[in-house]
């Protein structure tokens, strides 16, 4: 058959009734591959008024009243099909809305060390639609302030900036991306054949990481800048070994851009002490399970003092991925 | 933009906000596996006593009492404390055994179709199948008396609940099991009436249940009586924890039939996702004759799990594969046809037994892979301390941060068994996905039009930034350890894609003809900036420039036009070298193998 059906049966039991119950079930048929699960809740609802309705005006069981379920049927299914919302007028004084709501997957835990950053021109943001959170970090992402630092620049909480970032991460309008310094490494990953292969993308890049006022990048010196991080190289690196490349664009933009539509991928240290006298108390940060960026994070040393610290000291490995 | 949904009011109070940020998967297996593992197996039937359910597994538990349950309502707005749901709210406890017996007993002609119903948070799915056609039921004519209606029973149905929000790849999966367990009941029935014997025992248990129930007051699961005395109980319930476990099910209906199953999700899972068996299938469907086969334990212990009456091909191709041989070589070794070893090969992987990885070889360059768990205190780190004593893990991982070749990574003063040793501990890493492999990938992108072409000469060259590779030829290694990959491609046969109709030689016409046609492809722009690279002026160089013209859009890397083309590494990073101005080179992961070390996104 192929076809999927999807309804909310509900039993009215009343002695008013010729079996002592009235049973109904409004539903929706689909097709078998098609992804419904925003359509139950719709279909919850509308029982929900429907019995409600028929609580009150009996409006199921009165036979005239019921053919006005065929125009509202109808209106059901073109709206929501077109729209994916619809208006439903039932009587003069009751009408329903409706409307489907796009299932998104959990997002991840934002950590402090995670640079929020807007998919979109940041133009497209209508504060006044957000809560008072959202509205006040507002201006400080940017693309290169992390957590942290909003969270002491704006004066919020921060535990508060990270969930009200991780909302915006759930909706798509931010993805987060890792702090940006000329020390870090990246590499390339399978993906960066996409800004050879997929049009769009290609312009999108170039738009994006070409400096202003100047013409556009070529997609040859994009490119093989890209392919020019590799493990390494630092960013400072890249710069000067690129700087005829770099004439029309602008690095920082170009690692965001690569980021976030996964063409490359940074390398982060991870320190582990291997080597422990037995007295001495485990290692707390030094597992490797923490990057440097969280540990620096956590700790308030900066990048180049832990550094010097771990460089120095022949009982920790360093490892990068 | 939608308004930030309906979500417990921002309190002022830190410790409660930070329990209400989404939970994220801290990798072990128990939160995905809630969702790829069934509530429960339940076994249905319908026939001319009506519907029945004759065994669910796990046993229901009895509730207490009714008070206990009304204590339990709260706002759906308030916190939860804990954290922690301690009472399954998916669970399917609330439909009891009468409720299920008929929703799941379809009509017989919903039989041999996929069966899906989900009420709520809970999905069933099975496969309904009819033991015997309702009409046919014999009736004899010359018996006068009254027909005693032997009972018999006319459809059955396996049926798995599972989560509502599995994976529909899970619930075919699931499908699919429910499908083979209910051929092999149905052969079993109708050679040995097996399914009306078992289910005839099953409902003897219960009504004895019942009726001790009614007497006692004593409220018991009918359930747990049966499983001592009945083997199909015993398997539903074995294949119900195999599900929940390994993901590997093993059933020997009536002792005599086998069903085997394996639920991808759970077998092939890297740092807590799982891979998903269509990306699976399509990395089968691109495996090339130049990969190999990396079993994933030892060989004694993968011909151990293999069932007794298994393929001998299978036996001799596990015995003869190794590391370092590639796909076409272990068919002449094991003396099967390449298709047949893709076959086996293909079967391998998808058990969880093997994976792909391109065969071992001086020149292969390895790195971190960046879902490795380096972690000080991982079980990891203590096999490989077993496994190796005097090495630790993270120093050896540490050697691969940088990706290194492995002729880099052998020290040639070490002793032959040093060697050795470090050749199985790369196997080891590579076993549990702690490595990747890189190549190299060439794309053809010209310097733009109006801009004359800088100097290039002054740049560092453009080939592979990996480390000081050196062209070495093969060096004289021990038998079984890894040699140049110039040695397996040169024997290896071209495939269909080389373009070897060029002769090599003389630029005869026919050739510079090809050569025209080739480049034809190309732009009038992209011509001339070929044309116009100091090597084109070689006929030689330019044939072979457009010959591999097709490679250089970024998706064929530097061993597989290695063989393809029956080329050396030598020769290609030349023409790489020569032709720097108009190519770009990068280093990355396949990405048709990597994704046994990465999960896909």
């Amino acid at each position: 058959m192929d076809k999927k059906l999807i309804g909310c049966p509900v039993c009215i039991e009343h002695k008013k009734y010729s079996r002592n119950a009235l049973l109904f079930n409004l539903g929706f048929v689909c097709d078998a591959q098609a992804k419904t699960c925003a359509l139950e809740p719709i279909v919850k609802k509308l029982s929900g008024y429907l019995t409600t309705l028929e609580l009150e005006t009996g409006f199921i069981s009165n036979e005239e009243s019921k053919q006005k379920l065929v125009p509202i049927m109808s209106t059901l299914l073109e709206d929501l099909n077109a729209k994916g919302a619809c208006t439903l007028p039932i009587d003069e004084s009751n009408t329903i809305h409706l409307k489907l709501i796009e299932q998104r997957k959990d997002p991840q835990i934002v950590q402090e060390y995670d640079v929020p950053v807007f998919t979109e021109s940041k133009d497209h943001f209508i504060k006044s639609q957000w809560d008072l959170t959202t509205q006040q970090i507002f201006p400080y992402i940017d693309g290169f302030r992390h957590i942290q630092k909003i969270s002491a620049e704006a004066d919020v909480e921060l535990n508060l900036v990270r969930i009200a970032v991780q909302n915006l991460l759930y909706y798509g309008v931010v993805t987060l991306v890792s702090i940006f310094q000329y020390s870090n490494v990246y590499c390339t990953t399978p993906k960066i054949q996409n800004l050879i292969d997929d049009k769009p993308i290609q312009e999108q890049c170039l738009a994006y990481v070409t400096k202003p006022g100047q013409k556009r990048a070529s997609l040859r010196d994009v490119f093989q800048l890209y392919c020019g991080l590799s493990p390494g190289t630092t960013v400072r690196d890249l710069c000067s070994r690129y700087a005829q490349q770099l004439q029309r664009v602008d690095e920082r933009k170009l690692v965001q851009f690569g980021l976030m539509k996964g063409l490359i991928r940074r390398l982060q240290k991870y320190p582990v002490k291997v080597v422990r006298d037995e007295r001495s108390r485990p290692p707390r940060l030094y597992t490797g399970c923490h990057s440097y960026d969280e540990i620096c994070c956590k700790t308030g040393m900066s990048y180049k003092e832990l550094d010097e610290r771990l460089e120095n000291d022949p009982n920790i490995i360093v490892c990068w991925k | 933009m939608g308004k930030t949904r309906a979500r417990p009011q921002l309190s002022n109070n830190n410790y409660s906000i930070t329990k209400k940020m989404y939970k994220q998967t801290d990798g072990s297996v128990h939160r995905s596996g809630d969702r790829t593992s069934p509530i429960s197996v339940i076994l249905v039937s319908s026939g001319s006593r009506g519907n029945k359910l004759l065994f669910r597994y796990p046993f229901q538990r009895v509730p207490e009492g009714a008070s206990s349950l009304a204590t339990k309502q709260r706002s759906p707005y308030a916190l939860n404390p804990t954290g922690d749901v301690l009472e399954d709210q998916d669970g399917d406890s609330r439909f009891s055994d009468i409720i299920l017996a008929t929703i799941l007993a379809t009509k017989s002609d919903m039989c041999g179709k996929k069966f899906e119903l989900k009420i709520d948070n809970i999905r069933f799915v099975g496969h309904p199948t009819l033991l015997q056609t309702p009409h046919t039921i014999q009736v004899s004519k010359t018996d006068p008396s009254p027909k005693r209606e032997m009972p018999t029973m006319i459809l059955f149905s396996v049926v798995f609940a599972l989560r509502a929000n599995a994976d529909p790849s899970v619930i075919g999966c699931m499908h699919n099991l429910s499908r083979r367990i209910a051929i092999a009941l149905q052969h079993e029935e109708r050679r040995c009436q097996y399914l009306t014997r078992e289910a005839k025992l099953m409902l003897a248990v219960q009504d004895e249940v019942t009726a001790m129930t009614e007497n006692e007051n004593s409220p018991q699961s009918p359930f747990r009586q049966i499983l001592p005395k009945c083997k199909l109980a015993w398997d539903l319930k074995e294949a119900y924890d195999s599900l929940c476990t390994t993901g590997i099910v093993r059933l020997h209906i009536n002792n005599w039939l086998e069903v085997s199953f394996c639920l991808p999700h759970k077998i092939h899972h890297v740092g807590g996702n799982h891979i998903a068996p269509e990306a699976l299938e399509r990395c089968l469907k691109a495996i090339r004759p130049y990969h190999a086969l990396l079993l994933l334990e030892n060989e004694k212990a993968v011909l151990g799990q293999m069932p007794l009456d298994c393929s001998p091909a299978l036996v001799r191709l596990i015995k003869t594969c190794s590391a370092v041989k590639n796909l076409q070589q272990l068919a002449q070794d094991a003396d099967l046809a390449l298709l047949q070893v893709f076959q086996i090969s293909a079967h391998l992987v998808y058990w969880g037994k093997a994976i792909i990885i391109y065969p071992l070889c001086e020149n292969n360059v390895y790195m971190l892979s960046p879902h490795a768990s380096i972690c000080l205190y991982s079980s990891l780190a203590e096999q490989f301390s077993q496994q190796f004593p005097g090495n630790d893990l993270p120093s050896m991982l540490a050697k691969f941060s940088l990706p290194i070749s492995l002729s880099e990574f052998r020290n040639p003063l070490d002793a032959p068994v040093q060697e050795v040793q470090l050749i199985q501990m790369v196997v080891w890493l590579l076993q549990r996905r702690l490595l990747i492999q890189l190549h190299t990938y060439v794309c053809l992108l010209v310097p733009p039009g109006q801009d004359e072409p800088g100097p290039w000469d002054e740049e560092p060259p453009l080939v592979a930034c990996v480390g000081g590779r050196s062209l070495s030829t093969p060096s004289a290694l021990s038998f079984g350890s890894p040699t140049s990959s110039d040695d397996m491609t040169l024997t290896s046969p071209s495939m269909d894609n080389s373009s070897a109709e060029l002769l090599p030689g003389t630029d005869s016409p026919l050739n510079r003809r090809m050569t025209e046609t080739l480049l034809a492809s190309l732009t009038e722009h992209e011509r001339q900036a070929i044309l116009s690279v100091p090597a084109a002026q070689n006929p030689e160089d330019l044939r072979m420039f457009a010959r591999l013209l097709h490679y250089f859009r970024g998706h064929h890397h530097l061993e597989e036009i290695m063989y393809n083309e029956n080329m050396r590494r030598s020769q290609l990073k030349m023409l790489f070298d020569k032709f720097r101005s108009v190519l770009v080179i990068t280093n990355h992961e396949d990405p048709v193998i990597s994704i046994f070390q990465s999960p896909l996104e």
